[in-house]
């Protein structure tokens, strides 16, 4: 489960952001997945709280939300989603969600074929947000 | 405050047991890199050191060639495993996620690729780890020397002109990045080799290693013992015990 090792990150860049700040300072911390990855996100949120219990925060702290995953095309400029990506095999699926940059080794553009696409969101997990109690010392 | 990336928030704890991180560097291709880099893993391993390769050439991974493994995909035990690959050697790659298919990766999907490799992959034992860096100077090297506490190169040229002249402008980048370069290993040697070391005198670099060629190391590929034993595992032995990695 390399969910783990993706929670442990957010747990160490929260700590990491809040600094020397008083650890009641913080409210909550704003995670995003990005589907492309197919984090488990039973896992994830276990890990996450498991690493926080280990730390002075509250508990609870985390709100997970999802990015649909969106592909666009350089050659023909048709952007498509994950589920047009037909035909992927569970070993495929596998290495996306261990190493998202994958997807470039197997998805192709469903519109011309090309392998000259970006990926514009939804590719692994980020922080967006961190919210702070409004007061002296924490802001 | 200040939100980063959470990845590069976990770089350092990832690499935390390990004493040392060599990148095996030149800008040029088709130097012999890998080979350094992957007879340079055998060596120290049967010198009884513990040992990751972490090959970051996502066009062109080749360590596991070298070595005769097969790519799949690796174990996960809080994070992923590295692929076992010779007694005391570990190995990470984009190989075990894509295969023998091709990766065309656009500058910034590097830097992630590399980013989440560093932040999701538990070397366990390892006590040194080498780079096998990809040729050219790019996101590679400028991640890894911002990532990489106390990050170290080994940079490899050949004696050839046009090697020389291509691998005096890395010095000169990793001088400015402040990786430390402990050699330049001539690669490929069948003589004189003094176009390197007035390469290195230049670049103040105190070490030169001489890796002769050695037409033997083609029919080596895919077995550590015969890679370990070659001239050039032997140069290198030599060569990792004077840098103090054996």
């Amino acid at each position: 489960m390399h969910e783990w090792a993706l929670a442990d990150a957010v747990v160490e860049a929260t700590a990491a952001a809040m600094g020397s700040r008083d650890p009641s300072c913080l409210r909550g911390v704003t995670v995003l997945i990005g589907e492309l990855q197919a984090i488990d996100r039973e896992i994830f949120s276990f890990a996450l709280e498991t690493l926080l219990s280990e730390r002075p925060y509250s508990r609870g702290i985390f709100h997970l939300e999802t990015e649909k995953a969106t592909f666009g095309c350089e050659k023909c400029q048709r952007e498509w989603d994950l589920e047009e990506s037909r035909g992927l095999t569970d070993e495929e699926r596998e290495a996306i969600h261990f190493l998202p940059e994958s997807a470039h080794a197997f998805i192709r553009c469903p519109a011309c074929g090309s392998p000259d696409y970006r990926l514009k969101k939804g590719r692994g997990v980020s922080i967006t947000s961190l919210e702070v109690v409004n007061r002296e010392g924490c802001v | 405050m200040r939100l980063t990336d959470p990845r590069t928030a976990v770089v350092a704890k990832r690499l935390a047991g390990i004493q040392r991180v060599i990148a095996f560097s030149s800008a040029k291709g088709g130097v012999g890199k890998t080979m350094c880099t992957v007879v340079s893993a055998l060596v120290l391993a049967r010198g009884g050191r513990r040992v990751g390769i972490l090959d970051l050439d996502m066009q062109g991974a080749s360590a596991h060639l070298f070595l005769g493994t097969r790519p799949r995909l690796p174990e996960e035990k809080h994070g992923i495993l590295p692929l076992p690959v010779a007694d005391g050697v570990s190995l990470m790659s984009v190989a075990p996620f894509t295969g023998e298919r091709g990766l065309l990766l656009r500058g910034a999907e590097v830097s992630d690729a590399i980013l989440e490799l560093l932040a999701v992959t538990m070397w366990g034992p390892a006590e040194l780890l080498l780079i096998d860096m990809p040729p050219g100077m790019g996101e590679e090297i400028l991640d890894l020397s911002r990532l990489v506490p106390r990050l170290e190169a080994l940079v490899v040229s050949t004696p050839a002109v046009v090697s020389v002249s291509v691998v005096e402008r890395l010095l000169s980048v990793l001088r400015e990045l402040h990786v430390s370069v402990p050699a330049v290993i001539a690669n490929m040697v069948q003589g004189d080799t003094g176009r390197v070391r007035d390469l290195a005198r230049r670049a103040g670099v105190a070490r030169v290693v001489e890796v002769p060629h050695d037409p033997s190391i083609e029919a080596a590929i895919g077995s550590a013992d015969a890679l370990a034993s070659s001239a050039a595992g032997i140069a290198l032995e030599k060569a990792m015990a004077s840098l103090g990695y054996l």
